[in-house]
Parts: structure tokens; C-alpha cells; sequence
């Protein structure tokens, strides 16, 4: 159905990635290695974007529309100006490009302009000499917005009666199909069929820090110290709005404390708003967003509502899927159209469903707008898919491991899209694995008895989750490495750092393909000097940064093959360089060092130097079908998780987690558990305790006394992740995408494990102790 | 991490430490008489700052915005737990976790103890104070529903004056005390509770590290099965932390069975005034009170039974 397309150009590219993968053995490829910034995190050296100090330095605040949707009458300074540390006022009538910062759809501001969509826009920036009287200052500005009818509920925007986007005439953004076979036809034949409407909320990134920028006008152009998740997209957004070519726009990144898919977003818009401010004043603008501008005013995941019909065979097996996903944008496209496009396509979760029929609508609201997060659109509908298992099995009769087992996807399974699946499918073995270390069928039978007003229950679920842009989306990596005269290296790749390790990994690869310790190199990332990149989103820094970096290394790596072979008179494959040795495989005792082959080349005219460039291949998905190809590679999950309920408060305590997943090559096992911890605890909050609490449009609980996220106290024990190392062909040696994957399976693994303990049948996340003790009480009472 | 070589990126920028968005005059007094004449000539103008973990929050968010901080960290005359046979004193800047880590609370005041330790983290509780938990009159202080049912009384002092306050009659509502602006509290005393008697703290939170959506105190004293003496708090169900009178008058003198539990559970539930803010909502912390009443009647029922 789907074929893909391979570039006659990347052949090249191609066998060096095979040669790598066939490998197999490594010497720094994974390893724990140490991380590269470890050492300056934890001595407070490293700097943050506050942390900077540029002479002539101004600072400033964003000024927002306290009022959900309005008609802007006029923003004035009002008594600012006459407060000594008064600078400016910036608003869009400031811009000297486009007031343009939408993702996909050109539908968003960078300052409000006319009107208002939510509360919490930011409609101007009020720019002072002193970031103490900041807070003043604003308070200071005079904003008049005439209110309008405001819509909040996105069943309600449906109807249109209030447009959040007039000149789009419909607060429907778009609509997503995926289809395969038919499901109508497959329902009269279907011996059980399970229907039920799923709810999730909004999640806050709830980053160590909060947004920044710092945007200095030097050179001619705009230098722009940002924490962003792609210098790149920030580079061209900010461009447009300053109306400057993109080469006058420099990015570089500080360090970062946290993205998960946030900064992604709001990188190009806070840069944006800072560099229209230094634009204004001709200085250098510092912008921070505090905690609370931060709360009403970034993006966030997506709040969705699912309606979820399925069936199946009195032999445990899928006959159809037949799903409606509504996702609330907010006031404004910004990634909707790509979580949704992803909710749609991964909406049957991992198994092979011979019908399918998944329809998206995205819609308007006047409320903050969504935005990435770590699982990207999957985690709503892996959390409905998932449930949705749990009560088919029930109905049937049969254990929910089984019937998982009888459907999951294996090495030539059609998906969803009607894919097939060509290789580096792992999840099957994952969930008989994680079964076998959990004790599943023992718990299972011993669990769900009330003791003392408590009980226990286990439950798990499984996540796949597409690698890459989807579709025939396209996708690329380059990087560019220089081996200096004294053999030390430099890497410069667009991937950033947000304290996911990356970068540490990267080197490892580097390290990998030259034959040189990890202390020879230094990476310089997440900056426009390095070649366009990509994103470090999608789970895709350390695949196809790493991708890039091989290449670029194995080039140079086969340059310093040729002039040695020269030396010991031998074939240049013969040739091995490792730990800075370089010889002749069959005599490794006569060797030069690294350095001296690098003098070598000098000395002869062999270039140092190269780019990794890397075009994904991909294939073409027919939107008016609803089917063809869908991804290049899935990653999968597989979490079990056992509760404890206490009947009487509706408390949940989580008492283990056992992870497993099939992410191909793990490059650093240490670094991969970490992003395994921080995504299962991301992924409780988002389950039990996560809840923006809007009233009337307005968030009002912008700090952590009331949005709560959980604390280490909550912190369950989580064992040692299975790592089934299902390989990827254009992966470095193998690896797939890992860092979102263990978030998407925990809401149904939790909730599974809760109706196991007590019963009751979870349909809504965050599922608190009021609802659980809600439910509680309705099943008493039934 | 990236740095860029070309552009000079100085210093750090230390502007950027600031955390209160407001200035203010800082005062450090060395002696108790020092800090009353200061309250004296500042009155509202000024607040008293302890460990600061409610204060500096109040202030971070402009929910307080004094023009004047008096700090108690210096006045070593107030650092002190004095043990005597009447009961214990405890000075205005005694540390939550000293207090928490002395024999005599864990041994005599359980409530109290479990109360300390369930509250914030050890790095808050290194911190934070109990005068300081106490006069800040949260409806969920953590340790206001052990002092309660320990009858503590505080001191409280002005230049001219000194009075002795009734726990019960401190907090008048949320974030509001029974001091006047040039007062503040050196000490407070808790007595001994009755010989034989048992007392435990049982409470709710959403996290955890949280404040309270539930918590309670109870101190029973049985003669035989009969229960002779009986104290009931709790707090974040209402206004202020509070006593359950009506429910200790009618358990006084009785058995604690089955049906006089449910009562007992049904009158806290009336008694109760809780309210749906963004921690919970009302039904549920009236629904839970009554677990909690129940819960903490057992388990002194229990080390009753088993002593
Ligand atoms: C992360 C975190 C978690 C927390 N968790 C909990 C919890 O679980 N349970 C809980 O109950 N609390 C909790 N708190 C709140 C706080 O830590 C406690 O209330 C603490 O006991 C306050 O003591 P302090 O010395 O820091 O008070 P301060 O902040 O110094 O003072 C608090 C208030 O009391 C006044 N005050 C202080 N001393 C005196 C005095 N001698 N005379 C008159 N007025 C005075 C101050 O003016 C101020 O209004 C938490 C706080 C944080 C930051």
C-alpha cells in the first residue's frame, strides 16, 4: 500500500549506516558514559539565560489581556512614563516585519493585535532599566479591551456561536481521517462491542524555569540567546517578524532547565517578543515570563474528548476501531494540526486492526492554546485505546495480557494507515516480558479483595508511537565536524541540550565512528552556526542528531583510513582506529596516535572537515483515503504499574512500575533510564494530580501550591527498565526514539490497575481522589 | 553547552537573584525588647519574619507587601525548649524539625510529632517555626489541630504587655489572629495530657509534600470501655482550625460502638464548614472528615486495646 522512497543521492548514506548497525560491537556506544554538563550543573557554573550580563542590558515583561475575548480599544503606557526606570512601551503597531508567529497555520500574534483570544495574552511588553520594578511598571500600562462573548467549552465552539477566529468563518480548524476497511460492516459481525467517551485535561510543562530571551542587536541583525527546542524554526519565525533575512538572525542556546516540548513552541514566540523589543529600544532586552505568566500564558497539552467504540471476536480478536477525537487548540492552531494528525493515526494503540475508522476535529476555544508535550497528541488516545482494551477483555472474558497478545503488532502487520510494517518491532516480546517480571497472572488472581478498607490491583498497557514527522512531512539531519590541527574535534549540531543528556550521547556516537575518547570533543549545539538540524522534538535529538554525527564522522573517519593505509601499506578498511590508535587491523602493534594521523592529513591535503546531511526516506499518505504511510519507525512501551486504593478516601499509591521498551539501540543505558524515570513520573502526575483549574477563561491556579505535579514523596519504585533492542535501519547503530515513550502508557496502565483494584470503570484523567471516591460510591450504589 | 565565543558575555548578572519584586527595610534585632520597640513605633507597617517559608511566598506573589521585615532569628532569648512538670515551652524561633526530633514531643504529644513530621519537606521544616505556622492562621496549618487538643496557650508580648492567649481563641479567621499590630508571641505552652490518655494526627493532601485538605487530632482517655476524656480537631475544614465540641460532648461518657462512631462522623460532617477551592471540593472533605474521625478514634481505641 505504502511504498517509500529512497534517494539515489543518500546511497552512500545508506551503507554507512548499515556497515555501523551490522557492527554490533561497541566501544563507547552503550556505555554510561558520565554527562558532559554534569559537573557545571551541580556547581552552579552553568548559565541559564538570566544568567547573562550584556552591557547596556534593559529588561522586560509581558503585559497581558485580562479578559478571555475582546476587542483591543488601546494600550497606552498610562503613568509608566513617568517612573524613572521606564524604557518603553512595545505593542504590535512596533513590529517591522510580519506580526505573524504561527506554526502551521498563520493565525497567531506575536503581540495581540485588534483583539484578544484568551486570557493571558500577551498584548504588549513593557520594557524598563531594572528588572525590580518590572511588576510595577505593568501594572502601570493602561489596556482597554472591549469584552466579547467567549467560548470554552470545544463541544460548545462546535456550534459556532461564538468565532474565536472570525476570518476563518468556523471555529473548526481542520479535520483528520484515518480508514481501513469497514467498520459498519464489521460491526454487525462482531460478538462484543465496547463504547465509551474518554476525557483528558490540559498538562503544564511545569519546567524548572520558566520561559526566557535575551535578544542583542549586534552585527547588523539580531543575536538572540534562547532557550529553544529548534534554533532553526526560532531563526526563521523571528526573521519574519523583524522583516530581516533569515542569516541575520543568530541563535544560541544557554543551558536549558527543561523543554519537554514547550520551549519548542514558545522559543520562536518569546524570542520573537524580545527581539521586537530590542528592535524598539536598540538595546539589548531581556524577557522572562515569571511563574505565573508562565502558567496563564504558554502552551500546553492539549485537552482532548474521545469517543471510543471497538470490538471484538469471541477469539480475542480486533474486528474494528471506530473513534471521534475532538481536541480543544485554544485560541490558536500553533501544533494542533500535527498531535491531532498523531492522535488519529495512533488511535487503534499497537495492535492490527483489520477496520478502522478514526476522524479528528480540532477546534477553537478562547482559552490558552495547546501546544507539544512529550508524547505529542498520543497520550489522549493511547489513554482511551488502553482503557478500551482493558474493558473488551473484560467483556470477553479473557486476561487483557492475552487478548493484547493475540492483536499486537508484529513484523508485517498493517497498521492503522493500512502501513506495512517492514522491521524493529519489539513490543510483543516486551509485554511477555514485562508479564514475566511483574508476576501478572498470580497478581491478577490474588489481587482486587478489599482488605482493611484497601486494595490492590495491577494493570498495564502498552504505547507505540511514530518516530519522525509524519506522512511524507519531511525530515532531515546534518551536522558539521572539524578536526582541529591538534586532533581535538569540534561538533556543530542544531540539537539542543534541555537536560535530556543528549548531547553526551551524541559525543558517544562521535566518539564511536573516529576511534576517539569522548574528552577530544567538544559539541557545539542548539545554534543556528551549526547546519539546520531538525527539532529536538518527536524523540528524534539523539536518533537523528545522532544519524547526522555519525555520518559526518564516518567520512572523515574513512579520510583518516586512506592516509594511513598509505603508511602501513594496507587497504583502507583495513585500517582500525580506536581509543586514539590508529593501525592495521591484523598488526595493531605497529600504531600511530590519533594526533599524528591528523598531522598526517594535514601535511597531505586531506580535508578535515565534513557535514552528516541525512534526507529521511518516507512515502505519501493519501489525505482523502485516509490511508498509506504513516511513519518510518515506531517505538513502543510497555509499563505495568500495581496500586493500592484506599476505599475510603479514594487515595491511589502507586506501589511499582515495571518499564520495558523497544527503543533499538540504547546508546547510554544510564542517560535512557533517566528519561525512563522523568517520563513515568510526568506521566503519574498527568494521571492522578495534574489539573489547570480555569474559571471563566482564567487559569487560577498558576503556581505549584495548587497545580500540583508530583513530589519524590510520590515517587513509586520503578525497576529496571527491560530494553528490548528492536534495531533500526536508519537509526545510529539502530537506535529509535526514546524519551517520550514511557509518559504515553501510564494513565491506562495506572487506571487499568485502579479498575482492577476496585472495580470502577476510569473514563477521566486527572483521575483525583474525589472522582475516584465519586465512582466509588456510584458503584456501591448500582 | 553551546557557548558563543564571539560576543563577551560577561559577568553573571546577579539583577536576576531578586526573588521579591519589592523593596523593603530589613531589621535585625539582637534582643527581644529591641524587636517590641520596633513593633511599637512601626505597628502595621511591619511584619514579624520567623523562617520565612509562609512569608517570603506571601511576599513573592505581593499577597503581603510590608514596608518593614522584623526578623526573630537573631533574639537567641527565644531559641529555646524548656521541659517542666507541668508541661513544655517552646521559644517563637525554635525550628519545626528541632522540635520534631525532641524525645519528650515524640513520647508525650504524638499528635504533635506526627503532625511535624508529616509537614513540607526536612529542608522547610529546617526552616519554618510552629509560632510561625501558628500566626500565619492557615485554616490547614498542620500543627493547629494537635495544639488544640493539647489546650496549648501562647505568649504574647507588646513593649507595655503581656497576655496569655488560649490556643482556641488565636485564630479568628484565615490568615487572622487574635494579636494586636505591636504583638507578637515569644512562646508556646503545652501542657501534659492526661496520664493514660492516647493521641494521634491523621491527614489528607493532594501530594506528598502539601498542604492539608483534611487533617485531625484526637486525644481519647478511656476508663475501661467508657471514654472518660476526649478532644477532637481539625483543620481545612473551615475558616479557622478548629474544636468539635458538640462531638466531644456526646461521646464523653460513652462506649465507643459502632453507632455512637456513626454519630459522632455524622455531627463533625454539620459541625465542619468546608468549602471547593482548587485543592478539593466541599463534598469530598466533609466525606473524608468523617473517615478521619473514625480512623483516628480507632487507632486510640486500638492502643488502648493493646497496652
Ligand atoms: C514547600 C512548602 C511546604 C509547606 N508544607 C506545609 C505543610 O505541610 N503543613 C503546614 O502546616 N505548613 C506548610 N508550609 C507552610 C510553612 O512552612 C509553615 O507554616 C511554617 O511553620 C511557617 O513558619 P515560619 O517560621 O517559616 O513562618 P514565617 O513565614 O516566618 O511567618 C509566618 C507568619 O507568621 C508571622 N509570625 C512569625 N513569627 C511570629 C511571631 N513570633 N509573632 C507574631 N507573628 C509571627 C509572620 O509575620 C507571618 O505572617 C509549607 C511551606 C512551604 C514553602
Amino acid at each position: 500500500m505504502s511504498s517509500i522512497t529512497y534517494l539515489e543521492s543518500q546511497k552512500d548514506e545508506y551503507r554507512i549506516l548499515d556497515q555501523w548497525l551490522k557492527a554490533r560491537e561497541y566501544v563507547y556506544v552503550g556505555k554510561d558514559v558520565k554527562r558532559i554538563d554534569a559537573l557545571d550543573k551541580v556547581t552552579g557554573r552553568a548559565r541559564y539565560v538570566e544568567d547573562f550580563l550584556v552591557e547596556g542590558l534593559t529588561y522586560a515583561r509581558i503585559v497581558k489581556s485580562d479578559i478571555p475575548h475582546g476587542v483591543i480599544e488601546w494600550i497606552r503606557p498610562g503613568r509608566a512614563v513617568e517612573h524613572p526606570d521606564f524604557i518603553a512601551l512595545v505593542t504590535c503597531e512596533d513590529i517591522p516585519g510580519l506580526n505573524q508567529v504561527g506554526y502551521y497555520i498563520p493565525d497567531q500574534p506575536a503581540l495581540a493585535e485588534k483583539k484578544v483570544r484568551f486570557h493571558g495574552e500577551p498584548v504588549a511588553l513593557i520594557v524598563s532599566s531594572k528588572p525590580d520594578s518590572l511588576e510595577e511598571l505593568r501594572n502601570l500600562v493602561e489596556v482597554e479591551i472591549k469584552p466579547l462573548k467567549a467560548v470554552y467549552d470545544p463541544l460548545e465552539a462546535l456550534k459556532d456561536k461564538v468565532l474565536v477566529h472570525e476570518e476563518h468563518g468556523s471555529n473548526i480548524v481542520l479535520r483528520t481521517k484515518v480508514k481501513k476497511g469497514d467498520v459498519s460492516k464489521a460491526l454487525e459481525n462482531t460478538d462484543y462491542v465496547v463504547e465509551n467517551v474518554y476525557k483528558t485535561g490540559y498538562q503544564e510543562h511545569a519546567y524548572l524555569e520558566p520561559e526566557g530571551a535575551l535578544a542583542i542587536p549586534m552585527d547588523g541583525g539580531m543575536t538572540i540567546i534562547l532557550p529553544a527546542q529548534y534554533p532553526h524554526l526560532a531563526q526563521s519565525i523571528i526573521a519574519r517578524v523583524l522583516g530581516y533575512p533569515q542569516s541575520k538572525i543568530r541563535i544560541i542556546q544557554p543551558v536549558i532547565g527543561g523543554g519537554f516540548g514547550g520551549k519548542d513552541d514558545m522559543g520562536p514566540i518569546i524570542g520573537a517578543q524580545a527581539a521586537i523589543a530590542a528592535y524598539k529600544v536598540r538595546r539589548p532586552v531581556l524577557l522572562v515570563y515569571t511563574r505565573e505568566d508562565s502558567f496563564t500564558s504558554h502552551c500546553k497539552r492539549d485537552p482532548a474528548y474521545i469517543r471510543y467504540k471497538s470490538g471484538a471476536n469471541r477469539d480475542g480478536k480486533l474486528t474494528f476501531v471506530d473513534v471521534e477525537i475532538i481536541f480543544d487548540a485554544g485560541a490558536y492552531a500553533n501544533r494542533g494540526p500535527f498531535t491531532l494528525w498523531r492522535a488519529t493515526a495512533h488511535a487503534t494503540g499497537p495492535y492490527e486492526v483489520p477496520n478502522v475508522d478514526v476522524r479528528g476535529i480540532l477546534v477553537y476555544t478562547n482559552k490558552v492554546y495547546q501546544g507539544s508535550f512529550r508524547g505529542f497528541g498520543n497520550p489522549q488516545v493511547q489513554f482511551a485505546a488502553e482503557r478500551q482494551m482493558d474493558e473488551l477483555a473484560d467483556k470477553i472474558g479473557i486476561d487483557p495480557l492475552e487478548f493484547r497478545l493475540k492483536n499486537i503488532l508484529r513484523i508485517g502487520s498493517r497498521i492503522s494507515t493500512d502501513q506495512v510494517l517492514e522491521d524493529s518491532v519489539g513490543v510483543g516480546e516486551a509485554l511477555v516480558r514485562v508479564a514475566e517480571k511483574c508476576g501478572w497472572f498470580e497478581k491478577r488472581k490474588k489481587y482486587g479483595k478489599i482488605v482493611d478498607g484497601k486494595a490492590r490491583g495491577i494493570g498495564l498497557a502498552c504505547a507505540w508511537h511514530g518516530i519522525s514527522t509524519s506522512r511524507g512531512v519531511p525530515d532531515w539531519c546534518n551536522a558539521y565536524i572539524n578536526v582541529s590541527k591538534d586532533g581535538s574535534v569540534s561538533i556543530y549540531t542544531g540539537i539542543v541540550e534541555i537536560g535530556q543528556g543528549t548531547h553526551t550521547g551524541l559525543i558517544q556516537i562521535a566518539a564511536e565512528a573516529l576511534g576517539i575518547p569522548v574528552e577530544k570533543i567538544n559539541l557545539i549545539g542548539g545554534t543556528t552556526d551549526a547546519p539546520d538540524t531538525g527539532a529536538t522534538h518527536g524523540s528524534r535529538g539523539l536518533s537523528f542528531g545522532g544519524v547526522a554525527i555519525l555520518l559526518a564522522a564516518s567520512k572523515i573517519r574513512e579520510k583518516v583510513q586512506k592516509v594511513a593505509s598509505r603508511i602501513f601499506e594496507c587497504k583502507p578498511e583495513d585500517v582500525e582506529i580506536r581509543d586514539g590508535w590508529v593501525f592495521e587491523k591484523i598488526k595493531p602493534e605497529k600504531r600511530i596516535s590519533w594526533e599524528e594521523a591528523v598531522k598526517r592529513c594535514y601535511a597531505e591535503g586531506e580535508e578535515l572537515s565534513a557535514t552528516g546531511y541525512f534526507f529521511m526516506p518516507k512515502g505519501k499518505f493519501d489525505e482523502e483515503k485516509g490511508q498509506g504511510f504513516a511513519y518510518i519507525v515506531f517505538s513502543y512501551m510497555v509499563s505495568a504499574v500495581e496500586v493500592e486504593v484506599d476505599l475510603e478516601t479514594g487515595l491511589t499509591r502507586i506501589l511499582k512500575v515495571w518499564p520495558a521498551i523497544c527503543a533499538g539501540k540504547i546508546v547510554n543505558p544510564k542517560l535512557a533510564v533517566t528519561q525512563i524515570h522523568g517520563a513515568t513520573v510526568q506521566g503519574i502526575g498527568y494521571t492522578l494530580m495534574e489539573e489547570v483549574v480555569i474559571e471563566d477563561g482564567k487559569i487560577v491556579n498558576t503556581n505549584y501550591t495548587d497545580y500540583l505535579i508530583p513530589t519524590i514523596s510520590d515517587i513509586p519504585e520503578i525497576d529496571e527498565p527491560i530494553f528490548v533492542e528492536d534495531y533500526f535501519k536508519f537509526g545510529p547503530m539502530g537506535a529509535k526514539g526514546l524519551a517520550e515513550m514511557a509518559l504515553i502508557p501510564i494513565p491506562a496502565a495506572i487506571t487499568n490497575a485502579i479498575k482492577h483494584a476496585v472495580g470502577v470503570k476510569p473514563s477521566e484523567i486527572p483521575y483525583t481522589p474525589e472522582k475516584l471516591y465519586r465512582d466509588l460510591l456510584r458503584r456501591m450504589r448500582e | 553547552m553551546s557557548q558563543n565565543k564571539n560576543i563577551n558575555l560577561g559577568y553573571i548578572n546577579l539583577f536576576n537573584t531578586h526573588i521579591i519584586p519589592v523593596k523593603f527595610n530589613y531589621h535585625a534585632p539582637q534582643t527581644l525588647e529591641e524587636a517590641l520597640n520596633l513593633l511599637n513605633k512601626l505597628k502595621d507597617k511591619a511584619r514579624v519574619i520567623a523562617g520565612g517559608t509562609d512569608l517570603i511566598v506571601d511576599m513573592k506573589l505581593r499577597r503581603k507587601e510590608p514596608e518593614h521585615v522584623v526578623s526573630l532569628n537573631k533574639i537567641r532569648e527565644l531559641d529555646y525548649i524548656t521541659v517542666d512538670s507541668l508541661g513544655v515551652k517552646i521559644g517563637a524561633i525554635v525550628k519545626l524539625r528541632k522540635i520534631e526530633k525532641e524525645k519528650i514531643i515524640r513520647e508525650r504529644f504524638p499528635a504533635l510529632y506526627e503532625a511535624l513530621k508529616s509537614m513540607a519537606s526536612i529542608q522547610v521544616r529546617n526552616m519554618g517555626t510552629m509560632v510561625g505556622n501558628i500566626c500565619n492562621a492557615s485554616p490547614a496549618a498542620d500543627t493547629a489541630p494537635p495544639l488544640l487538643i493539647y489546650n496549648a496557650t501562647l505568649t504574647a508580648k507588646s513593649l507595655n504587655n503581656e497576655r496569655k492567649i488560649p490556643i482556641e481563641e488565636f485564630f479568628k479567621a484565615p490568615g487572622k489572629t487574635a494579636l494586636k499590630e505591636d504583638e507578637l508571641v515569644t512562646e508556646i505552652f503545652i501542657p501534659y495530657p492526661p496520664q493514660d490518655s492516647h493521641s494521634t494526627f491523621l491527614k489528607i493532601t493532594r501530594v506528598g509534600m502539601d498542604l492539608s485538605k483534611v487533617s485531625i487530632a484526637v486525644l481519647t482517655k478511656f476508663n475501661g470501655s467508657i471514654i472518660e476524656d476526649i478532644r477532637i480537631a481539625l483543620g481545612a475544614v473551615a475558616p479557622t482550625p478548629l474544636r468539635i465540641r458538640r462531638a466531644e460532648e456526646f461521646l464523653k461518657n460513652k462506649p465507643l460502638t459502632e453507632e455512637n462512631l456513626k454519630i459522632v462522623q455524622e455531627i463533625v460532617a454539620k459541625e465542619i464548614k468546608p468549602i471547593t477551592d482548587v485543592r478539593s471540593t466541599e463534598w469530598y472533605r466533609r466525606e473524608v472528615a468523617k473517615v478521619l474521625v473514625k480512623d483516628a478514634l480507632m487507632k486510640c481505641l486500638e492502643e488502648e486495646g493493646g497496652r
